[in-house]
């Protein structure tokens, strides 16, 4: 470290996951030298895809093509990496950062990036072994390890987590019962039309379902048994009263924002640390980032928004400029091998809403937009997702769709051409003149005249 | 130019069909008056190819579209093969023996009043003789009728009271040889098309030329017209009373004509000036400008050579006699008659309407111009034919035959080659009649006709390419239709099934025919009884139709019959171009006759909600589309039901352009498509007379006519039917395209044959509670489908496919607005589709980069208007110009009307001088 060094201000980031090396991306990109910076992770490798982390599980993935940054890519951008250790509170008088192993580390900016964790379920005996949460490199190398063909798993949850966990479990030719506590897959992405779809194909892949129901309780070898750690899982319990057996669970449920560290410190929380427009929280020399934040009442689960925090936080940071954070409609993927899918805002039609939809029985192809003042509110697309982002740029753009309401759901190919006559049209539709052509006496012939070039009018 | 010059290119004298696969064979077309020469190519026993004969005097070498597509119509997927007895497939033997005991019981309970033949202008000559034969000589009935009475009747009657024979004087190269071509009631354009090129043709040569059309609509033919008065429905005969009385205020009389060949002119020009006494009064009878009918007076009085054409617009009428003798008056009046260019000219609007005429196929005719109001001519023929039972007067015409069958009268009735259910006036009620009717017989070549559903028995007869047998055009022209094809399954021709018959009801001998040969032999025979031309010095014929010279010719001149005109005898060996050359005429006195006509316009005037229909033909199809329905092609022009109306009477009734409105007139109702249009005038609607239960849910155009007829000739007024008008409230629109053919479960459907299945435009009031299953309850057989649906159901699309491939396609809107169509889709059917075409079909269109060609204007080549206008607006401004970019109106030239108004529509140079 040099002198120059010394007198910049130091930023402490708490928290090592995406956010933090997409900020740090963010950050180098606008001015790699704004500032000294310190990453304290409590996790042993550097910033990881943890997206990632589904395939890798079904072993279409290597680990280590899903970690961006190694450990030897935070000293080459002088960045200070505290990996593995966990930060404990937060001193803001002080400004500094008390860390598990002793140490404080002084701030003049602090980022608070901590993520989230897995939801908790009520089921009791949880404590039971090889019941695995599906968040990090350690859940994944613990399930893998205890996942070898022929075992018998529960997953709970039926979200995206849940699905690819079940998928990547089926694909080690473990046996797979999923519960889900709602009647529909991917019930925050998918309507039940969609959702049955995705049953059907997940079915064909060998998983089986139970929806509707709850895991009420696990159990060991002796049911009902003194619940001591070294027992082993064996079945669980369904609040259907039904038992599945199984050898192992994967619970992925939903996650918890990591608030805590923020809340001790005094920082304004809801489900999660508040932040303004600029990622700052109720401490100016503090901000939040990613799953532990909160804007405008939503917190945040999927990269994308967090993508977007991330440059109005850098903005921030390196310019002191205002660019606001404004949370983008997002769209779902879910990355099971062979299951297309996709699916941005509302879901489910609302009263006020036209639906319009496409049902392939055969192919399994599903695909719904709903419209709200002819404009597109939401896109659910299954088995087939092409123009998913044209659609999703229609619905950002807020774009009148009335003219091809028949052709939209086939996809640009079909819709293009006429949508865009029809804002030409609309443009120019005080000049435009639709006298009928003179058919001659037929009766199927009539040829109206091209608006545009009438100049006898 | 003389009849003789065609050469013999096949000389086919085999009876052995196999022996001709793959050759040129010369023919005749099968649909309308004009009697066109074919020439078809012959492969495996199959039509492949077909064009204009260049050697025949009818048509040189073209042909119109529908003739042009005689070899398209070949495998009719619902062609008859065997006989049927109620319902059931059945042998010969036992459909016949059937037919004849039940026949011939009925006769003897009844006595041969009680039965009935109604037959056709489709039949050849030798089928119209023999059926002729029996019921006048051998059953001992005149109840003997034809479709023919609903086309020509009129003109059958005008010709006997002018000229003493029923006769058209002149020949189509009058119509090039004229000044003044008056085209009356006749849309030429579409109903005889190569008739129409031959005087464009001859117009374009001598631009002097002038033509007027006399009709109430702007038709496709007034697109050469100098002058087109579109009249007041049914005034023509103010018109042309009009006339006679100018031609004699205007020193335009031929004085020597009427002195020396005429009589009673001086009666029918009072009569014609009491009634209109000056030009101003027929511009007022007739509703037209007064400057534009003394222009065509004017034109009609200064030009020595005019030819007046008429037909159904003039005939259909319930004084159509009347108004074709007021066109002869005319044309008497100033010798314009019997000369180069010159001529009143009646134009059929069936193959063998006059031929028909010949053997007298008329309830009111005998045979080869002889009638019942002439013993002589009966016992002349009963001896001819050594007839046991010679009817002894005339018998019931088509309205009241089928008045008589509904009235329990007529007991038995057996229907040839015709759809009267479809065609007749009050259709309906010739349906209720049929049902009642103890014995129907019906012979046809398609299956399931509508009238063919009411048949007890129907026998399965031959069509064109497979029966062989004369037929004689407009111009009395007589040509051969081949046979060169095997019949097809159990048919037989229409002689032999009645032949068979004849003999199965006792009459073995004088129905013994094996050729028919042997039938015209005979019929040219009785032609020359009597006929004056040998006995004596006389050389004057008694009759008109005259084709002895022709009774012994040998059976391979009769298969290589080179179209030669009538009369045909020792005095005119190579037949006779033009009649009353010499201006002597059949009458008693030889001269001429005036007919004194009080004018008088259509008997149903309409009621204040009313509007007049009329009906007519469109370009591409014939009759009831038994046949032309069948090519994808000929549907390519107009593929629905229409209404056209003017823009007044839209307005007035509440009718948007493309909406279905609802015609209904004693109970019936014609749905069509509206088209909005000043071609009609006001109050007045268009409606096309093809369409049929086969074809449309409710589109019988004739069962909303009234049975009003002519009281001379019985012809019914096909061209005037007060009826209401109303909107269809459609509550969905849309269409089915499917790889077969279904009975859509909607009030308004349309049957339209595509090239790989068919379409059907449908719509209802009642909007179905569950799209879904209605559609699977269509097709059990479809187990994969697509849906589109829509909340808001603005729209509902559905598609079906069988192993992959497309088998049906559903694509609903709400209301009145008919879901966009193009060929590409229809083009699918059948197709192997993949994820992409499942979606393309679902969205009906190719997605990017394939355009719709938009409707067909020229159904020859199949050339869209889409096309067309892109070549217009890119500065192809001609017809000419177009056909050589695009061959569009190159082959049979009956679009090219069409594609000049789209010239004077979209070409950038017409829209500058408009601006």
């Amino acid at each position: 470290m040099n002198n120059a060094n010394q007198q910049k201000a130091h930023l402490v980031i708490v928290g090592n996951g995406m956010a933090t090396g997409r900020l740090l991306d963010e950050l180098i990109k606008r001015d790699a030298n704004a500032y000294n910076i310190t990453v304290i992770g409590d996790e042993p490798e550097g910033s990881y895809n943890r997206i990632m982390l589904s395939p890798v599980l079904a072993g279409e993935t290597e680990l280590a093509t899903i970690i961006n940054k190694p450990a030897a890519w935070y000293a080459q951008n002088n960045i200070r990496f505290v990996a593995g250790v966990r930060a404990n509170a937060i001193n803001r008088q002080a400004q500094t950062v008390a860390l598990a192993d002793g140490s404080c580390i002084a701030y003049d900016e602090l980022v608070i990036a901590t993520g989230s964790r897995p939801a908790l379920i009520p089921a009791t005996n949880q404590h039971l072994q090889n019941i695995f949460s599906f968040r990090t490199i350690e859940d994944v190398n613990s399930i893998a390890s205890c996942a070898q063909a022929g075992r018998k798993a529960v997953v709970v949850g039926g979200g995206l987590l849940g699905l690819e966990a079940a998928y990547g479990l089926a694909q080690k030719g473990v046996q797979v019962t999923l519960v889900h506590r709602s009647k529909g897959l991917l019930n925050r992405q998918l309507d039940s039309g969609a959702g049955e779809f995705l049953q059907q194909v997940m079915a064909s892949k060998n998983i089986q379902f139970a929806l509707g129901t709850e895991v009420a309780a696990f159990n060991s070898d002796a049911l009902g048994g003194s619940g001591f750690a070294s027992e082993t899982l064996k079945s669980a319990t369904l609040t259907n009263g039904e038992t599945i057996e199984c050898d192992l669970a994967v619970i992925s449920t939903g996650i918890t924002p990591n608030k805590e560290l923020g809340q001790e410190a005094g920082l304004a929380c809801g489900r999660a640390i508040i932040v303004d427009d600029y990622m700052t929280s109720s401490d100016n020399c503090i901000s939040a980032l990613g799953e532990c934040c909160e804007h405008k009442g939503e917190t945040f689960g999927l990269v994308e928004p967090i993508w977007h925090q991330c440059i109005s936080l850098a903005e921030k940071l390196c310019f002191k400029r205002n660019v606001a954070f404004v949370n983008p409609v997002v769209a779902t993927k879910l990355k099971v091998s062979g299951v297309q899918l996709f699916s941005a805002g509302e879901h489910l039609t609302g009263d006020d809403c036209r639906e319009i939809k496409m049902v392939d029985v055969k192919n399994k192809i599903y695909r719904k937009i709903v419209l709200r003042n002819n404009r597109i509110v939401g896109v659910v697309l299954f088995g087939d997702t092409r123009s998913g982002a044209d659609y999703f740029e229609l619905m950002q753009q807020a774009v009148d769709v009335s003219s091809v309401a028949a052709l939209l759901v086939m996809g640009k190919a079909f819709y293009a051409e006429q949508l865009q006559a029809a804002q030409n049209l609309n443009q120019c539709a005080n000049q435009a003149d639709f006298s009928q052509a003179d058919s001659l006496n037929t009766a199927s012939v009539t040829v109206s005249k091209n608006a545009n070039n009438d100049i006898a009018a | 130019m003389t009849v003789q010059k065609s050469q013999l290119a096949n000389v086919i004298a085999s009876d052995n069909r196999a022996d001709i696969a793959s050759k040129t064979v010369k023919t005749t077309c099968c649909y309308c008056g004009v009697g066109c020469g074919v020439e078809a190519t012959v492969e495996d026993n199959r039509v492949t190819a077909v064009k204009g004969d260049e050697l025949h005097p009818a048509n040189l070498g073209r042909l119109c579209v529908k003739g042009s597509s005689l070899h398209e119509t070949q495998s009719n997927p619902n062609r008859l093969l065997q006989p049927m007895l109620h319902g059931e497939a059945t042998d010969w033997e036992t459909a016949l023996n059937y037919s004849a005991d039940k026949f011939k019981a009925i006769v003897e309970q009844y006595g041969p009043e009680s039965v009935a033949f109604y037959l056709s202008g489709q039949l050849l000559t030798e089928d119209y003789y023999v059926a002729n034969k029996l019921m006048k000589g051998f059953v001992g009935t005149a109840n003997i009728d034809t479709n023919s009475r609903l086309c020509m009747a009129s003109a059958v009657v005008a010709h006997k009271r002018a000229f003493g024979g029923d006769v058209v004087p002149g020949n189509y190269e009058d119509l090039e040889n004229t000044d003044l071509v008056l085209l009356v009631g006749s849309n030429t354009a579409y109903a005889h098309p190569i008739i129409y090129q031959r005087i464009v043709k001859a117009k374009a040569a001598r631009p002097n030329m002038k033509v007027v059309v006399i009709d109430p609509r702007r038709t496709a033919t007034c697109d050469i017209a100098d002058y087109h008065l579109a009249i007041r429905p049914g005034s023509d005969a103010f018109l042309f009373n009009g006339l006679l009385g100018y031609l004699a205020d205007n020193n335009a009389l031929d004085s020597e004509f009427i002195a020396n060949h005429s009589e009673g002119f001086d009666e029918a020009l009072s009569v014609a000036k009491a009634q209109v006494a000056s030009v101003e009064q027929a511009a007022v009878m007739c509703d037209v400008a007064k400057n534009d009918l003394t222009a065509v007076y004017d034109l009609f009085a200064k030009t020595t050579k005019a030819v007046t054409v008429f037909s159904q617009g003039v005939n259909q009428s319930s004084s159509g006699v009347d108004k074709g003798n007021t066109i002869i008056n005319c044309h008497l009046a100033t010798g314009k008659i019997g000369k180069l260019g010159a001529a009143p000219f009646s134009i059929t609007g069936q193959p063998n309407a006059m031929g028909g005429r010949e053997v007298g196929g008329l309830a009111n005719q005998l045979a080869a111009h002889m009638s019942f109001d002439n013993q002589p001519d009966i016992d002349r023929v009963a001896s001819f034919w050594r007839a046991p039972n010679m009817a002894q007067g005339e018998g019931l015409k088509a309205v009241d035959m089928f008045q008589a069958v509904h009235d329990g009268k007529i007991k038995a009735i057996w229907i040839m080659a015709t759809n009267p259910v479809v065609t007749m006036p009050d259709a309906n009620f010739i349906r209720e009649a049929l049902e009642k009717c103890e014995l129907v017989l019906v012979s046809d070549c398609i299956a399931n006709t509508d009238t063919g559903k009411l048949a007890d028995v129907v026998f399965p007869a031959t069509t064109w390419s497979e029966k062989n047998g004369t037929v004689t055009n407009s111009e009395r022209r007589i040509s051969l239709q081949k046979g060169f094809l095997p019949a097809p399954g159990q048919a037989k021709h229409d002689w032999q099934i009645i032949s068979e018959f004849a003999q199965k009801i006792g009459f073995e001998q004088a129905f013994n025919y094996t050729h028919p040969v042997e039938i015209f032999r005979e019929h040219a025979a009785l032609s020359g009884v009597d006929n004056g031309v040998d006995v004596g010095t006389n050389t004057r014929p008694v009759r008109g139709f005259d084709i002895s010279g022709m009774q012994h010719i040998s059976k391979q001149a009769y298969e290589n019959l080179q179209p030669i005109q009538w009369p045909v005898n020792s005095h005119k060996p190579n037949g006779t171009a033009r009649l009353f050359e010499d201006a002597n005429f059949f009458t008693a006195s030889g001269r001429a006759k005036f007919v004194p006509i009080s004018a008088r316009f259509p008997q149903m005037p309409p009621k204040d909600n009313q509007v007049i229909m009329n009906t007519g033909r469109i370009r591409d199809q014939w009759h009831t589309m038994t046949r032309t329905g069948s090519a994808a092609k000929l549907l390519g022009h107009i593929d629905e039901p229409f209404i056209d109306i003017h823009p007044a009477d839209a307005k007035r009734f509440g009718l948007a352009h493309k909406d279905i409105a609802v015609l209904e007139n004693r109970g019936a109702r014609y749905l069509g498509r509206v088209n909005v249009s000043d071609s009609q005038r006001v109050s007045e609607v268009f409606v096309p007379m093809h369409w049929n239960d086969n074809f449309a849910s409710s589109s019988r155009a004739d069962a909303l006519v009234n049975a009003i007829t002519d009281p001379l000739c019985g012809q019914p007024e096909f061209k005037h039917s007060p009826v209401e008008i109303n909107p269809y409230n459609a509550q969905w629109s849309g269409f089915i395209a499917s790889e077969l053919p279904v009975t859509p479960n909607a009030d308004y459907w349309v049957k339209i044959p595509v090239d790989k299945g068919y379409k059907y435009r449908i719509a209802d009031t009642v909007t179905p509670s569950n799209w879904s299953e209605w559609l699977t309850e269509q097709f059990p057989l479809v187990s994969d489908w697509v849906e589109l649906t829509d909340s808001s159901q603005a729209f509902y699309r559905k598609v079906g496919f069988i192993e992959g491939r497309l088998a049906v396609v559903l694509n609903i809107a709400r209301g009145n607005e008919q879901p966009i169509e193009n060929r590409w889709l229809e083009q699918q059917l059948g197709e192997q589709c993949d994820l992409n075409q499942r979606f393309a079909v679902l969205a009906g269109v190719a997605g990017e980069g394939v355009e719709d060609e938009g409707p067909i204007v020229c159904s020859c080549f199949q050339i869209g208007a889409k096309a067309i206008q892109t070549a217009i607006e890119g500065g192809c401004c001609s017809a000419e110009a177009l056909g050589e970019k695009l061959k569009c109106g190159s082959n049979c030239g009956s679009c090219i009307p069409e594609i000049n108004g789209m010239i004077r529509a979209f070409s950038p140079q017409h829209a500058a001088k408009q601006a």
